[in-house]
């Protein structure tokens, strides 16, 4: 059984794929997501061995979705599109999976074929953005999408990574590895990444140090990243 | 008194000569004041010729010579100013000299001074910027009669014996003041009179062409056809008198002005030789009746004789011909010939202007069609997508999104450009509003609030429905939360503004695809009712974004 997801903002987009997939007994839909802040989730969560991503999606696009995965949960990846010539054409240039919505039901079969034959997920490093600007999160129940200038630092515990701002404190699916790469946040903790713009104090202490963000919160700094930290600020 | 008659004779040549140099180029040297050295040299050659033929004309009278030789040397000095009259007065001066007499010094010195007073004079007269007077015949005839009074003054004073010098001047001094002073004056008042004649007759030429620029000027440009080039053939045969004007394409006769115009017919083919030449060849055609026949190749009884054929040029391209006749009984003029050819450049450059205006048009009007009329295909796709999903659950949905979407499809493919009713628009919106509620189900809310007695009025096509699209397609459609639209209409002071306000608010300046059919809208209303109706765009980040589009509320739209 192969387990896939269906991602795509609308209903009918959603059903009607499933329903086409319904009749290949070895693919196992075992969940939709209608954006791409559930999807992060639920990729993270189920560690689906297959997707089937639309590219137009509210807020954030399939291929921003895609640049926001951990390569260790990278799954194999067939995008779905009604319309996208400048996707299409580079789908085309790197033989990446893709299916034209009305969905025609040979390609579907012949796409499925080549997954069932080599289900090892491709590198799509190519399409996505170097740096993220918008990062996924989560306000209680409520998604929300938050803009990476107004971040002030990000940090993991127990429950998971958290994106602080000036005004609140959000949830995020998002990876701190992820983060790390892929934004202006620097290390500055093994749980904790700072924006350089938001530091308006470093205290330095035994253990090493204390930022305090430009809205007065802290944040700490173990000592092996303390050196590189005031390096950027021509500390030597 | 025979003395007068022969030196009457001798400033008669003079007067001859200069009426012969008039008829050559060399005559502008006459006609402007010599400011420049080679123009002074020409003068000073001429005028110094001018003193020692009149010295050798000369009679002689008593071992001296009765002459002319201040009428060159004064002239010489009025043209060359001083330096050049006071050596054209040297040369003939040296000239005398050499003849020897008894008044051969006294000549010398005295046509010297002639030549250099005459030259102070015209510097002043320069100076004072009066140089028109250096023309005046008058003036002329003063200065030559002082420089003569001059002369005979030196020879009493320096010729040896004074009874002899006495005598002599008694006798010489009345002819030689009367004939110089005339003949200098004569000089001058043809020169004069020649020098007024050019200046008119080029500017008349110009006043004739300026004029006829100005009469045709975007005639052709607007189209070269039978209307256009016969309205150009008729300001042509007005302006310039020929006997007929014609007008070719490079296969058919497009307008034919003036005699013969009853078996010229426009529309029929080019039958004469010499225009099929000047077509093939792309040269100008000159049969002037005389060194190369012409007869008319239509009708033996044509009283046409001579033709001018101009080729007419779009990028070096012939394009048509453009044809001056003059009946068998007159001249063709030179200056039709040339303005001819100047006509010829005028409306190939009409014509060139206009089919680059009109391919710009062309571009702009093809490109607001593309615009106005597409269907965004990630909206067509979307909804194939979606009835092909909803016909397996409920096949009369299905079928209705059908019917919707070829509404939808048969308005954007018929391309309206003109006005439609509010109502038509609203229709539109429906066909369009219907499949996208099908897309985006719950997501995607619409309310409509337009008052009934505003659905007659008249509205340019495609002005609400892009801007609703847009609303959905770059607003609700990127939300993660419910979309609502809300369209409303009223009228306020004589304008009636309607507004599509959505719940996104992500409305972005910069955004190509949004600003480029909302730019589209806003143009084709203000192109259709002036500048100060149109669209204005109000955004707040993430609450809303408003579009208000202004248009003029007159009982005449309803």
């Amino acid at each position: 059984m192969i387990t896939s997801l269906i991602i795509d903002d609308e209903h009918y987009a959603r059903e009607e794929l499933a329903d086409l997939l319904s009749e290949s007994s070895d693919i196992e839909v075992i969940g939709q997501c209608s954006n791409a802040i559930e999807a992060l989730q639920m990729i993270t969560k189920l560690k689906p061995q297959l997707i089937f991503l639309d590219i137009q999606m509210p807020r954030i696009t399939g291929i921003e979705l895609i640049g926001m995965l951990d390569p260790d949960i990278m799954p194999r990846i067939v995008f779905v599109t009604a319309y996208d010539e400048f996707a299409i054409k580079a789908f085309d240039n790197h033989a990446f999976d893709y299916l034209l919505k009305p969905i025609d039901e040979k390609r579907l079969q012949q796409t499925l074929n080549r997954v069932r034959k080599d289900l090892k997920p491709r590198s799509v490093s190519i399409l996505t953005p170097e740096q993220l600007t918008h990062l996924p999160c989560y306000s209680g129940s409520k998604l929300k999408v938050i803009s990476i200038k107004e971040v002030e630092f990000v940090f993991s515990d127990l429950c998971g990574v958290h994106v602080a701002t000036d005004k609140e404190q959000v949830h995020t699916h998002l990876t701190l590895k992820v983060l790390e790469e892929k934004t202006s946040l620097i290390k500055c903790h093994r749980q904790y990444l700072i924006s350089p713009e938001a530091i308006s104090e470093i205290e330095i202490q035994e253990t090493g140090a204390e930022v305090t963000t430009g809205s007065g919160a802290k944040v700490p700094v173990s000592r092996r990243y303390l050196k590189p930290l005031k390096q950027i600020f021509g500390f030597l | 008194m025979s003395l007068i008659l022969l030196l009457t004779q001798q400033m008669s040549l003079y007067l001859v000569m200069v009426y012969l140099v008039s008829k050559t180029p060399l005559f502008k040297f006459f006609a402007e004041a010599a400011t420049r050295l080679p123009h002074k040299i020409f003068i000073y050659l001429i005028f110094s010729g001018f003193c020692i033929m009149a010295t050798y004309f000369g009679e002689q009278t008593n071992d001296a010579i009765a002459n002319t030789r201040a009428m060159g040397a004064v002239l010489g000095g009025l043209l060359g100013g001083p330096v050049t009259g006071f050596l054209v007065g040297l040369t003939g001066g040296l000239h005398r000299y050499s003849l020897g007499g008894f008044t051969d010094m006294a000549c010398a010195i005295s046509t010297t001074l002639e030549g250099f007073s005459a030259g102070i004079v015209s510097l002043y007269l320069r100076r004072q910027d009066k140089s028109e007077l250096i023309y005046a015949p008058l003036l002329v005839c003063l200065v030559t009669f002082c420089a003569e009074m001059l002369q005979m003054g030196v020879i009493l004073l320096v010729a040896q014996p004074f009874d002899d010098a006495w005598h002599l001047v008694k006798q010489i001094a009345l002819p030689m003041l009367l004939v110089n002073s005339i003949g200098a004056a004569l000089f001058m008042s043809m020169v004069r009179d020649q020098k007024t004649m050019f200046d008119k007759l080029s500017s008349a030429f110009s006043t004739q062409a300026l004029k006829i620029a100005e009469r045709s000027v975007g005639l052709l440009s607007k189209g070269f056809n039978q209307e256009s080039s016969t309205q150009v053939a008729q300001i042509i045969i007005e302006e310039t008198h020929v006997g007929a004007v014609a007008i070719t394409d490079r296969e058919h006769l497009l307008a034919f002005i003036g005699t013969g115009a009853d078996h010229h017919i426009p529309g029929t083919p080019i039958s004469s030789k010499i225009t099929q030449d000047a077509i093939d060849n792309n040269c100008v055609m000159f049969a002037d009746g005389v060194n190369m026949a012409y007869s008319c190749s239509i009708s033996p009884q044509c009283r046409l004789g001579s033709s001018l054929v101009i080729p007419l040029r779009c990028e070096n391209e012939v394009i048509g011909t453009i044809k001056l006749y003059e009946p068998k009984n007159k001249l063709f003029l030179n200056i039709n010939r040339t303005l001819g050819e100047g006509i010829g450049r005028l409306l190939s450059n009409q014509i060139l202007f206009g089919r680059f205006e009109r391919q710009q048009n062309m571009l702009t009007q093809a490109e607001l069609k593309l615009l106005q009329a597409q269907v965004n295909p990630h909206f067509l796709f979307n909804a194939l997508n979606t009835i092909a999903a909803i016909t397996k659950r409920d096949p009369l949905k299905a079928r209705q999104l059908i019917q919707q979407l070829s509404q939808f499809l048969r308005i954007n493919l018929k391309r309206t450009t003109g006005l439609v009713t509010l109502s038509d628009e609203l229709e539109h919106i429906d066909s369009y509003l219907t499949i996208e509620k099908a897309r985006f189900l719950d997501k995607l809310n619409v309310e409509i609030d337009i008052p009934e007695r505003l659905l007659p009025f008249r509205l340019p096509a495609f002005t609400l429905q892009p801007i609703i699209e847009n609303a959905v397609k770059h607003g609700t459609s990127h939300m993660l939360e419910r979309g609502l639209i809300s369209v409303t209409g009223k009228i306020h002071d004589d304008l009636l503004i309607l507004e599509v306000i959505d719940n996104a608010g992500l409305y972005k300046l910069d955004n190509n695809s949004e600003g480029l059919g909302m730019n589209l809208v806003h143009k084709r209303i203000q192109n259709q009712f002036g500048s100060e109706f149109g669209i204005d765009v109000d955004c707040r980040k993430d609450e809303y974004t408003k579009v208000s589009i202004k248009l003029p509320y007159t009982e005449t739209h309803t």
